[in-house]
């Protein structure tokens, strides 16, 4: 494996930093809310998560359309690193979203539509490593997991479309006018946690695939040896 | 004359033109589809295999769902909608399943490849075929479902929108199947792949049969309605174009 | 209605933020535990590939 590149380096203490402050943020600097208490708080870690989650689907269906189009491995790599870091963090997203769900609506778990189309959407992507899973052949598994992110990335959002028509017991902005009154009624500190969350999961999903994509590299590597010596 | 060789493009009776011996017999892309619906039709109305197994299955479904659900006379019609497209969705799994592993395993799929064909002739063969399997199904259950439940399901708008519904469906599912048949685990894999990616059509369905059923205005109709037909034409074209990349080479 | 106290729900909080973190470091640790294996079995595959190539150029041949 290729030694890690300075601008690697500089990016991970970059992104322990930025996890660090982003943390400090929400759990000290930003004032606790009135109606909900501290729980509120992980709202700051559910919406980095989630942007991050969602960013790296889109970019995923976007990497296998420009692997069936190129046919580079390197764009195969890029859609499973994508897929794998954001399934992780949208795991986060879920779960911190039902930890939030408890004690705000009494319930562990609501079907709005957010909610929902988030579980389906990770339930795609965890068929997406079960698919690739199942084959043997690199290019085939590179061809057939491009065609289904690229499935996958465009049928969640009409999932969330279709789900909207439902009859919801919440409103729609993350579900409740509680949240909704938060959105919109959120005080300048807690603005500042907000944003920084944004962006410090954004410089640890960067980070995150990066690495993915080395993993990626050696694993290639190692199958490639693999085929060498059987011969 | 020049002796040419005794092959299936020398046939005189169907060589008009001797220029262009290529274009002559490259059928036409609806002729070639239409060839294939015949043949996957013709060789299940032999044996029955394919709509006897779905057809039986649909209706142990909707019996166990009469034990699973207090189906009574005020529940039934807002759950008719949900029982028939769970039934119609596992059902039409089994189908997509069997179509495509009795390709691989009889070789057909390889004539097919070898056929001087567009390769998404043989989808949208496929996918027809697929689609045609399912409302045979879809036309015997639902008669017996009214029968069991009193339900009058014997509606124009009501068939129209499972008809779309089983469009996007066998257009999503003979794409995955053709992968998943590609697969270690194949027949397994299916429904782990097809439900998510297929549930806008499987909600959308529901929501607006369900609207019909319970006699709701038509603009609730509409909105799931107008979803399902986006779904419909997004998905067939995305198969179309993606169909290449996923048939073995 | 209105609640007059604000209700203690840092419980739900703190199990948030420990999830979080637990889950993060579990995936940064699935990876550098891949990367080990993956590097040792490198390793033991670049040290039989030297070997056969000693065997295969071995004064046998010729």
């Amino acid at each position: 494996m290729q030694p890690k590149p300075l601008a690697l380096k500089i990016l991970d203490i970059a992104s322990i930093i930025a996890l660090a402050v982003a943390t400090y943020l929400a759990l000290v600097f930003a004032p606790t809310e009135a109606v909900m208490g501290q729980v509120q708080r992980v709202f700051y870690f559910h919406i980095g998560t989630a942007w991050v989650g969602l960013l790296g689907f889109v970019i995923a269906a976007v990497a296998g359309i420009a692997y069936l189009i190129t046919k580079d491995a390197r764009w195969d790599r890029f859609e499973v690193a994508a897929v794998e870091v954001s399934t992780v963090f949208f795991f986060i997203t879920i779960v911190l979203g039902s930890i939030w769900a408890r004690p705000a609506w009494n319930t562990w778990w609501t079907w709005d539509p957010r909610l929902t189309t988030a579980a389906i959407t990770e339930l795609i992507y965890i068929a997406y490593f079960m698919l690739r899973k199942g084959i043997e052949d690199p290019e085939k598994r590179a061809r057939f997991g491009a065609v289904y992110t690229l499935l996958g990335g465009i049928s969640a959002p009409i999932t969330f479309m279709v789900i909207r028509l439902f009859r919801t017991i919440h409103p729609i902005v993350i579900g409740s006018a509680n949240a909704n009154q938060e959105k919109m009624s959120m005080t300048g500190d807690m603005k500042v946690a907000f944003f920084f969350g944004l962006f410090a999961f954004t410089v640890i999903f960067i980070d995150l695939i990066w690495h993915r994509i080395r993993l990626g590299s050696l694993e290639e590597k190692v199958e490639q040896l693999k085929l060498k010596v059987s011969m | 004359m020049i002796e040419k060789p005794e092959t299936l493009d020398n046939r005189p009776q169907t060589l008009d033109r001797p220029s262009s011996r290529e274009a002559a017999h490259r059928p036409s892309f609806i002729k070639a589809t239409l060839a294939i619906v015949q043949k996957d039709l013709s060789a299940e109305f032999r044996s029955f295999e394919l709509i006897s197994a779905m057809l039986v299955f649909s209706l142990l479904v909707i019996i166990i769902f009469n034990f699973a659900l207090e189906l009574d006379v005020k529940v039934r019609e807002s759950v008719t909608s949900g029982v028939l497209w769970t039934t119609f969705a596992f059902a039409g799994t089994l189908g997509l399943n069997r179509s495509m592993s009795v390709e691989k395993d009889r070789g057909c799929m390889d004539g097919l490849l070898l056929a001087p064909v567009d390769r998404s002739v043989i989808y949208f063969g496929k996918a027809i075929s697929n689609l045609i399997f399912m409302l045979i199904v879809e036309a015997i259950v639902l008669p017996v479902y009214s029968m069991l439940y009193n339900v009058n399901l014997f509606r124009l708008d009501l068939l129209g929108v499972i008809l779309l519904g089983s469009i996007g469906y066998a257009a999503v599912g003979t794409l995955l199947s053709t992968m998943s048949a590609q697969t270690r685990t194949r027949e397994v894999l299916l429904p782990i792949l097809l439900f998510p990616v297929a549930m806008p059509v499987l909600l959308a369905s529901v929501k607006a049969c369900n609207g019909l059923l319970t006699g709701a205005e038509f603009s609730e109709v509409l909105t799931p309605l107008n979803l399902l037909i986006v779904y419909d034409v997004i998905f067939v074209a995305i198969a179309f174009m993606v169909f290449d990349f996923v048939v073995e080479e | 209605m209105l609640l007059d106290a604000t209700p203690d729900t840092s419980g739900y909080m703190i199990a948030g933020y420990v999830f979080s973190f637990v889950v993060m470091g579990i995936y940064v640790f699935s990876m550098y535990l891949r990367n080990a294996n993956l590097e040792r079995d490198a390793e033991t595959l670049e040290s039989l590939q030297a070997e056969e190539a000693k065997k295969s150029s071995s004064p046998k041949k010729k």
